[in-house]
């Protein structure tokens, strides 16, 4: 697309400004004229019933205006598939029982100390697998199987494949639970204005947020505006829990408007982790390296309540599905409940388990038929045809990002390139400097990665163009921290003709904002981009209009470039865009688009390989990943500096995956051990390896300016190219993340003693 | 309210951004809490109000510390620099400036904790390697985990500050 002006340019980050002088405010920097604070009692028992609560003594306490109990009538409500807004059984330790609100925080916790709780203590399950057994006591009425039997999905026939192979190799793999630890602790604010509740809170979709609460409270939507401020990240973990709406409540009884801020250790707890999950996996293959049939069965803990949990197993299917040609594929995946923290969204939703164990088990199969891993993959990843076999879905109907049907081409598929480049980059097959002390062995491995390319839900984008000159894009998509309002504005710019500047981004308020879905799954730049894109040249078409009647000139020869309107023929600027705007016989002018996004024909999808350099120090089991290089097919890219800034914090997250971070539940007492960020061992700018950013650039013909999906993929190929490169140093095959020292050493003596066995 | 759970409050001045402002505190109150409760500057953040996470750092006699780790009366005639002031009337402060054009920042929650503890080391040290670098920051986590753009920042900050300084 020659002739860019906006896109495809490192502009400033929208935003940065007010959050580097401090003025960015957050929502608990917020405060409104006699708001109360409001206090949340933990469960202390993983698995109980709620007997009876005498909050007799907070109720008396100066200061106190709110107690809220699973008893009140507004208790009932059911939201997210099976949470109450407070239930009389507790699931986990930290599960809420009640909340109160005070004058000040002080008050508020001494009210909380107060509350007699009598509790009736139920045996509970802290282990998936465990969770399952016929004579586990059920966490919810339908039993601890999610849906009460497994997902299976499957392409050809995997029998027949097994049959036809020369060899099988299978894997059985661990993944630990962890959380997100967004810095900011989830919060909110709530007030009542007669029945027209606002709230304020951490948000990343107000829409979806008023939706909720509209569940949770029983009341309109109409009568509920969700207000979303600045947001200190999630990751996709900061939905689905209870703290807007005990606000809510509170501020209802208290007749004052109420702030709940989770503490960091509640965050942990009463947030959202990433699911444990243990995967079988077989990849079925010929001596000619030709993969016949891959087979993969995935148990994952979802913790108390479901949550994101059905859109978790699925995608953690994907890229056994997926990522290699192959006709027979098969999957099976269980979700579990358990008395443990809940589990959610995080970042690739299921991915990164899912290729942990793929890409780790291609990596065996490669070596048990003596080739090189980077050949094998190159033989058998999937290609811009698709899959093998026949559609079976209508050819009219919008393809599904995550497909198991064959028969299907990509829009655009740059895996090899990103193969190729990566390698390069990486110096792969060159021998790897030594570390130079005989216990520091270095080793170098790979991954690769597949993952929806970005079409999600309907989205809609509203852009006006004021009398005054001023041009404003409306969308409900709420900036994350990943840099959407920065892409999008960057794509109305380019859009409408003005420069970036110019553009101001209007969102963060559900009755301002046009209807949108959440930033989620990677879809905000291509869903909503396309939205945004068609309102802005529709605009651009308003104003040509306008234009045309100001200058008295035919509207076809006339185009809108830098905030000018300009001649095409002479090619020189005939007015500002200020100018023809102020001559307007309105206010404004406005343009609104809705798309639904993707293509009946092509499948959209992003892509990516990953090279990873560790050293592993045999002596105390550390691993450090020395250089990284990441190297991404994600289309066009709009900014590339925000977009490296991605792949980098991306990259450097899911080290914590892979290396570091497991929130720990005690399977005697289901207490969270571990609720600290000194505990749960995040990764700091310490650990941060050299990491290279590779972009290989498509323009993809569905997506906006040819922009597929960046956020996810970054933390999908991670753990495996790390765990590939400690078998590369070392040659013990690690099955289980997080890689902590104490299980390298376990691996090293296991491997030491097995060698002397044999000898 | 009994004696053991009554809240002391006193007057104290605290010099914040060169202005010498009167506050009332109470005693068991953190400068993380005076600051963002009593003076409404929120620019240092609740993170976890523990001493794990630096989102609160602030500069205390130049250097940088946890404000959820020190109390309020801790900080009497102390000089407390938080990142509101930093930038002059026109111009941000050199960190800041390097930190929007290198992208130093994603969601933003971290960000003033690791400007000001930015701001504290090239006081102290205006040459500093990429080493001293990551140990200076090493007290400060972001979670978006821009580590490879904040490491940038400083780096541009220390060559611009030294260019200023001549």
């Amino acid at each position: 697309m020659a002739g860019l002006k906006v896109v495809g340019r490192s502009l400033i980050r929208r935003g940065l400004e007010e959050k580097l002088t401090g003025e960015a405010r957050y929502t608990a920097d917020l405060k409104l004229p006699g708001m109360l604070h409001a206090r949340v009692l933990p469960s202390p028992h993983p698995h109980a019933d709620v007997v009876s609560i005498d909050a007799s003594v907070a109720e008396a306490m100066p200061g106190v205006h709110a107690v809220f109990t699973p008893f009140d009538e507004e208790a009932s409500g059911l939201f997210a598939g099976d949470m109450r807004v407070l239930d009389t059984r507790v699931r986990f330790v930290g599960d809420e029982v009640a909340a109160v609100a005070a004058e000040t925080e002080e008050e508020a916790e001494r009210a909380i100390e107060s509350l007699r709780v009598e509790y009736r203590v139920l045996p509970f399950e802290t282990d998936a697998e465990r969770a399952l057994r016929p004579e586990a006591t059920a966490i919810h009425p339908g039993g601890n199987l999610w849906g009460g039997e497994p997902l299976l999905l499957k392409r050809g026939d995997v029998a027949s494949g097994l049959r036809e192979a020369d060899i099988v190799v299978e894997g059985s793999y661990v993944v630990a639970s962890h959380s997100a630890a967004p810095l900011e602790p989830r919060a909110a604010i709530a007030q009542w204005d007669d029945d027209q509740l606002t709230v304020w809170k951490t948000s990343r979709g107000v829409h979806t947020d008023r939706a909720h609460l509209s569940t949770a409270l029983g009341m309109s939507e109409e009568k509920i505006r969700v207000l979303g401020p600045h947001f200190g990240a999630g990751y996709g973990a900061k939905d689905e829990s209870r703290c807007a709406i005990l606000a809510a409540i509170l501020a209802r009884k208290a007749g004052r408007p109420v702030r709940l801020e989770y503490s960091r250790y509640q965050e942990f707890v009463a947030g959202r982790v990433r699911h444990g999950a243990v995967i079988e996996m077989k990849v079925a293959l010929k001596r000619s390296g030709e993969i016949t049939a891959i087979e993969n069965k995935t148990l994952m803990n979802t913790g108390a309540y479901l949550a994101s949990g059905a859109g978790e197993l699925r995608r953690a299917a994907q890229g056994g599905l997926y990522l290699y040609r192959c006709p027979n594929v098969r999957y099976e995946g269980r979700l579990a409940y358990t008395n443990t923290p809940v589990a959610g969204s995080y970042r690739g939703l299921g991915a990164p388990q899912g290729h942990f164990a793929l890409e780790a088990l291609i990596d065996q199969a490669a070596e048990t038929i003596g080739i090189d891993p980077l050949e094998f993959r190159l033989k058998n990843h999937v290609g811009l045809e698709g899959q093998p076999g026949r559609r079976t879905s209508p050819i009219d109907q919008v393809v599904d990002t995550q497909p198991v049907e064959g028969g299907i081409p990509f829009s655009s598929n740059e895996l090899r390139e990103c193969i190729v480049r990566g390698a390069e980059a990486i110096r792969w097959g060159k021998p790897v400097e030594d570390a130079g002390e005989p216990h520091m062995k270095r080793g170098v491995g790979m991954a690769t990665c597949i993952y929806r390319g970005g079409p999600g839900w309907e989205s809609t984008a509203r852009v006006i163009l004021n009398r005054d000159g001023r041009v404003e894009l409306h969308t409900g998509i709420v900036d994350v921290g990943q840099g959407a309002h920065t892409v999008l504005a960057q794509m109305a710019s380019e859009a409408f003709g003005c420069g970036y500047e110019d553009m101001r981004v209007v969102s963060g308020d559900s009755d301002v904002a046009p209807h949108s879905p959440i930033t989620a799954g990677s879809t905000a730049t291509f869903s909503a981009g396309l939205a945004v894109k068609k309102a802005s040249e529709n605009l651009r078409d308003g104003l040509l209009e306008l234009a045309s009647t100001y200058l008295e000139r035919p509207k076809e020869g006339l185009d809108v470039r830098g905030g000018f309107v300009v001649s095409n023929l002479e090619g020189k600027r005939l007015a500002s865009v200020s100018e023809v705007a102020g001559g307007m016989p309105g206010a404004f002018i406005e343009s609104e688009a809705s798309v639904v996004p993707g293509s009946a024909d092509y499948i959209v999808n992003s892509f990516a390989a990953h090279f990873a350099q560790v050293e592993v120090d045999t002596l105390t089991g550390s691993v450090s990943v020395v250089r990284y290089v990441a190297a991404h097919d994600s289309g066009r890219i709009i900014n590339p500096k925000a977009a490296v800034n991605q792949v980098e914090g991306g990259v450097s997250q899911t080290l914590g995956l892979t290396l570091s971070e497991e929130l720990v539940t005690d399977a005697a007492s289901g207490v969270t051990l571990n609720g600290s960020f000194l505990e749960h061992k995040c990764p700091t700018i310490g650990q941060y390896p050299e990491i290279q950013t590779i972009f290989v650039e498509t323009e993809d013909p569905i997506a906006p300016f040819g922009a597929k999906a960046l956020g996810e993929p970054p933390s999908v190929p991670v753990a495996a190219a790390v765990i590939n490169a400690v078998y590369d140093a070392v040659g013990v095959r690690f099955m289980e993340i997080p890689l902590t020292p104490d299980k390298v050493l376990e691996g090293l003596a296991l491997a030491l003693r097995q060698a002397q066995d044999e000898r | 309210m009994s004696e053991a759970t009554r809240i002391h409050v006193s007057q104290i001045s605290l010099k914040v951004n060169g202005r010498v402002r009167k506050v009332d505190v109470a005693h068991h109150w953190t400068l993380l809490r005076a600051l963002r409760d009593a003076l409404d500057l929120t620019g240092a953040k609740v993170g976890c109000d523990r001493g794990e996470c630096g989102a609160c750092t602030v500069a205390v006699d130049g250097h940088p510390v946890y404000a959820c780790q020190m109390l309020a009366l801790q900080a009497r005639d102390k000089e407390v620099v938080t990142v509101e002031g930093l930038a002059d009337e026109d111009a941000l402060h050199p960190v800041q400036q390097a930190f929007l054009e290198e992208d130093s920042g994603q969601c933003g929650y971290c960000t003033p904790g690791f400007v000001m503890s930015a701001y504290a080391l090239l006081r102290q040290n205006p040459s500093p390697t990429e080493g001293e670098i990551r140990d200076a920051l090493a007290g400060n986590l972001c979670r978006c985990n821009a580590y490879g753009r904040i490491i940038e920042g400083v780096k541009a900050a220390a060559d611009a500050m030294r260019e200023q300084a001549g």
